[in-house]
């Protein structure tokens, strides 16, 4: 705790942090510089260089002003020198990780690991034994389990570290870091630390005037900061990138060159034209250097024919759209119904719930191997089935109805229609479980205030549980929309190949990962992601508006 | 409506719910019985139709004259069904009739028929005005010539008990002597097969890293969003929270490139980093820490305590179902996750694979053998039944919550 009546202390450490201050913005300077001779790595790309230079730069007259804010005694002296040390310091010590091979000793430690689970094993076993000593009720064996406990839990831990070879791997990280370029990285993260010890103490502190709210503030982004910089590398700068990329033909491994608009250009580049016969041929209407026809509509004597640029994107899209229009009813409807059941008092529900949640926990790969074998047309259950609903119904009415044998996956008409089924199997627990929490959050009030005026159970139904449950559907539909629009392992699985028969499962997130990373096009990949993004975002604001229309309840 | 009538109504319409829910039952657990079934099956019983729930082997018996065990059939003696050992498959059999009478017929081996008259010297006759060969065919010690009508398969099956008894039919339509009997070194053939245990290992891992690393930060992160005031949080918080809607699916290109820059690709460390920092697991985390108690971290700071004590010793203990909730989120996502590792993950580095692309591997080149692809999918699916059956109260009620306040 800082007390601001001591203000004003002389500090003998101040001078000195003010001049690291100024040794680190003159190495920053002069990184920065470097960065343009041939001392470089040549392999840098420009804009890359263009970043370091700015943070570099930045960092440099951010330190220079911390300087002059120290001299003044101004607590923002201090927060600027805390910053640049604690990014200097995480810099460093990522570094250090990464020269002495960490990350990718994972590698390795994945190796021996399997040896180390059983060791593991015994850990849980101490925690156990520790947790069933806080509980118990008589003092004398609380103590003993939970020394025990703790016992078995050290030896476990011991015994894991053994059997994973910890030992080598530390003698690997510290021989991985013996050269040049290990120690620089190891001492300029001392030297950040040390400089972010001589900041961060008491005296530093009171000397820069330092208050409660100043601390407070430090501290917050002290916290967040784990997060905050993993968030920025890994989730906005990569999104901010692939923005970039979208106006780029980048392909991954080449420099990436600026195309403008052409991406998007080609994706959304579509035509109309209108056919003289059903049968007409799409060379006669349309530039097919061009465009690829892809689909029509046709009627009597004439039609329009829709053709694109790139007809995979479109045939992506309406399959994709397809599957949500399907899939999404298919899986909340049910999921409405079920949970209105469950919702009574009834003995049971709790197993039903829990039975019904399964599906959506388990992989959707392990899933999609399993209905792929259900799918098969000579030996799988599902026509099976059918087989026997058939006969029975035409022994019981005498009826001639004959076994269709669906094709399941390799017939374009179902191929869609097989995912769609696995999709809601696989959503509709969920879905159900979010229903339930919304009707049990409904006050009983309502309904009792119903029952005294008379109303029957399908108007409680209509009046009031759909209108209550108006926020709960909106999160329904919006999220199940959301993770349909992006369907992609079932079909990968399932498919062979996964664009099925005739495109007809052709799906965008299956056409992006195709054209990304098949055909290395990342430049064209990114601009489908955000026209993909901004499909999503649509859809999602149109549900919200027809929410707020709808709904009488304020969430 | 007198009071028998409403109860027997009651019991009806309780009747009809419980029926129905059964039956959704039904088909959301079939097909895990399904694969766990046929995960214990022999390749021949997978294939076989109409399909049979049980796994069941078919049963050999030793028989005196023949080296190796014989697979039992049931055949027709005397017109009841007996047990009897397959000794020869594949056997030709000639069906032949005196040519005055064709419904008169009588099955032959075709070695055991010669042609009427010696093979230099065939006789034949005519038959419809085709001509057709005759053989000498025995019948009860006396040789008849007859005429081939036609030919066929079948299997010669003896007597297990006295070998010289034999029966003649046809294999395929016999019915086999089976026994339910499960097969669950299926589970080591696949694991010996594919490296799968080098793919568990790897997702084990992963999965661990990802949940402790995300716990971490989105502890710390979500604990400054709901207790810390400091310039530039609410900024901050709202970047979050306009973050979340986002399909991960935006990001693949992007950080399959970062991967390709800093070296990561094919590298395990891959699938951790970009998931130990994730907005919605902050989030989550601050809208928990939000609803504790001001007033006892007050009086904790007023005693002295720093914010790092009052989070470990006061927080987080506080907090273990909402901790060990999202941890079961995470680990589902992890231990699930199919298309990044699909992407960074090189195909032909089989040492780093993670179980869901073992799988993807294993689907291609064990077509035939479902019994083994099913048995890698239960080794995929089963770890995470067990952590949502061990943490099922937490799990299911906070879907619940995140959906009403979502």
């Amino acid at each position: 705790m800082t007390h601001p009546t001591q203000a004003h202390t002389p500090n003998a450490a101040l001078p000195l942090l003010a001049a690291w201050r100024g040794l680190f913005a003159v190495l920053a300077a002069t990184l920065a510089a470097l960065l343009w001779t041939n001392q470089a790595p040549a392999d840098l790309a420009l804009w890359l260089k263009i970043v370091f230079s700015l943070v570099l730069g930045l960092a440099a007259l951010l330190s220079l002003f911390a300087i002059f804010h120290i001299l003044r005694r101004s607590h923002t002296g201090r927060s600027l020198a805390l910053g640049l040390d604690y990014l200097g310091f995480v810099a460093s010590f990522v570094t250090v990780l990464h020269l002495g091979q960490v990350f990718v000793g994972i590698d390795s430690f994945a190796d021996t690991f399997g040896r180390g689970i059983p060791a593991l094993g015994v850990v849980l076993l101490g925690y156990l034994i520790d947790a069933a000593g806080e509980r118990s009720p008589f003092n004398g064996t609380q103590t003993t389990l939970r020394q025990i406990g703790r016992w078995v839990a050290l030896i476990g831990f011991g015994f894991f570290l053994w059997q994973v070879s910890a030992l080598q791997g530390i003698l690997f990280v510290a021989s991985s870091l013996a050269n040049p370029a290990g120690f620089t990285a190891l001492g300029s993260a001392a030297i950040f630390g040390l400089a972010l010890w001589g900041m961060w103490r008491n005296p530093a502190a009171q000397a820069l005037n330092s208050k409660n709210q100043h601390e407070a503030m430090l501290n917050g982004w002290l916290f967040l900061s784990p997060n905050l910089i993993g968030f920025l590398i890994f989730f906005a700068g990569p999104l901010l990138l692939s923005f970039y990329f979208s106006f780029t033909d980048s392909d991954a491994f080449n420099p990436p060159n600026w195309v403008g608009l052409e991406n998007y250009a080609k994706i959304l580049n579509i035509r109309f034209a209108g056919l003289e016969s059903a049968t007409q041929l799409a060379r006669d209407v349309v530039d097919i250097k061009i465009y690829d026809e892809v689909g029509r509509l046709t009627w009597g004597s004439g039609g329009i024919l829709f053709a694109a640029a790139d007809k995979f994107f479109w045939l992506a899209l309406r399959n994709t759209l397809t599957f949500a229009l399907f899939a999404v009813p298919l899986s909340v409807l049910p999921a409405l119904v079920l949970a209105n059941i469950l919702n009574s008092k009834l003995p049971g529900m709790k197993f039903f719930r829990a039975v019904y949640f399964l599906p959506s926990i388990a992989a959707i790969v392990g899933i999609s191997l399993v209905w792929q074998w259900l799918y098969n047309a000579t030996i799988g259950y599902i026509n099976y089935f059918i087989t026997l609903g058939i006969e029975f119904w035409n022994a019981a009415f005498n009826a001639g109805l004959v076994d269709p044998k669906i094709q399941w996956v390799s017939d374009e008409k179902t191929a869609l229609f097989a995912v769609i089924l696995i999709a809601a199997w696989q959503t509709v627990g969920f879905n159900t479980v979010l229903f339930l929490a919304g009707l049990q959050n409904i006050p009983g009030e309502l309904y009792e205030a119903a029952t005294v005026d008379g109303a029957g159970a399908w108007d409680k139904f209509w009046r009031i549980t759909i209108p209550m449950l108006a926020p709960s559907t909106f999160y329904v539909i919006s999220t199940t929309t959301i993770q349909a629009m992006q369907v992609f392992e079932q079909v990968f699985i399932l498919m062979n190949p996964a664009e099925g028969p005739n495109n007809s499962t052709l799906t965008l997130v299956l056409y992006l990962y195709r054209s990304g990373f098949v055909n290395f096009k990342q430049g064209y990949a990114s601009a489908i992601a955000w026209v993909l993004f901004i499909v999503i975002f649509g859809l999602t604001l149109l549900q919200f508006q027809r929410q707020r229309k709808s709904s009488i309840y304020e969430a | 409506m007198n009071i028998k009538s409403y109860r027997l109504l009651r019991w009806l319409g309780n009747g009809l719910v419980y029926f129905i829910l059964t039956a959704f039952a039904f088909v959301m657990l079939f097909p895990f019985a399904y694969m766990l079934s046929t995960s214990l099956k022999i390749p021949s019983d997978t294939f076989r139709y109409p399909p049979r729930m049980l796994p069941r082997d078919p049963v050999s018996q030793a028989v005196p004259g023949y080296d190796e065990p014989l697979p039992l059939y049931y055949v027709l003696v005397n017109g009841e069904k007996t047990q009897f050992a397959l000794a020869q498959s594949n056997l030709k059999v000639g069906r032949y009739a005196p040519a005055e009478n064709l419904s008169q017929v009588v099955e032959r081996r075709l070695t055991e028929v010669r042609p009427t008259g010696g093979a230099m010297n065939p006789q034949s006759v005519t038959v419809d005005g085709k001509e057709q060969k005759l053989f000498d065919v025995t019948v009860d010690g006396q040789v008849i010539p007859m005429i081939l009508v036609s030919q066929t398969t079948v299997g010669e099956f003896v007597n297990p008990q006295n070998p010289q008894e034999k029966v003649y039919q046809n294999v395929r339509l016999s019915e086999p002597v089976e026994n339910v009997s499960a097969h669950p070194e299926n589970y080591s053939d696949v694991i010996a097969l594919r490296g799968l245990d080098r793919a568990l290992t790897n997702t084990a891992l992963v999965t661990i890293l990802v949940v402790l690393g995300q716990l971490a930060t989105s502890v710390i992160g979500g604990y400054a969003f709901a207790r810390l005031r400091f310039a530039g949080r609410d900024t901050v918080f709202v970047l979050y929270l306009g973050t979340i809607m986002i399909p991960f699916v935006m990001l693949i290109v992007p950080l399959y490139q970062l991967m390709v820059f800093i070296g990561w690709t094919d590298r395990l460390v891959s699938l951790v980093m970009p998931w130990i920092f994730t907005a919605y697991g902050t989030f989550l985390m601050r809208q928990h820490f939000i609803t504790f108690p001001k007033e006892i971290e007050e009086a904790a700071l007023i005693d002295g305590a720093s914010r790092l004590q009052i989070l470990s010793k006061i927080l987080i203990p506080a907090s273990v179902p909402a901790l060990a909730t999202q941890s079961t989120f995470t680990f589902l996502y992890a231990w699930n996750s199919f298309i990044w590792p699909l992407i960074v993950i090189n195909v032909g580095n089989e040492e780093n694979h993670v179980l869901t692309l073992a799988l993807n591997v294993l689907r291609g080149r064990a077509s035939d053998t479902p019994n083994l692809i099913l048995a890698g999918a239960a080794i995929a699916i089963l770890p995470p039944l067990v952590v949502f059956i061990l943490g099922q109260h937490f799990f299911v009620e906070s879907v619940a919550s995140s959906g009403v306040k979502g």
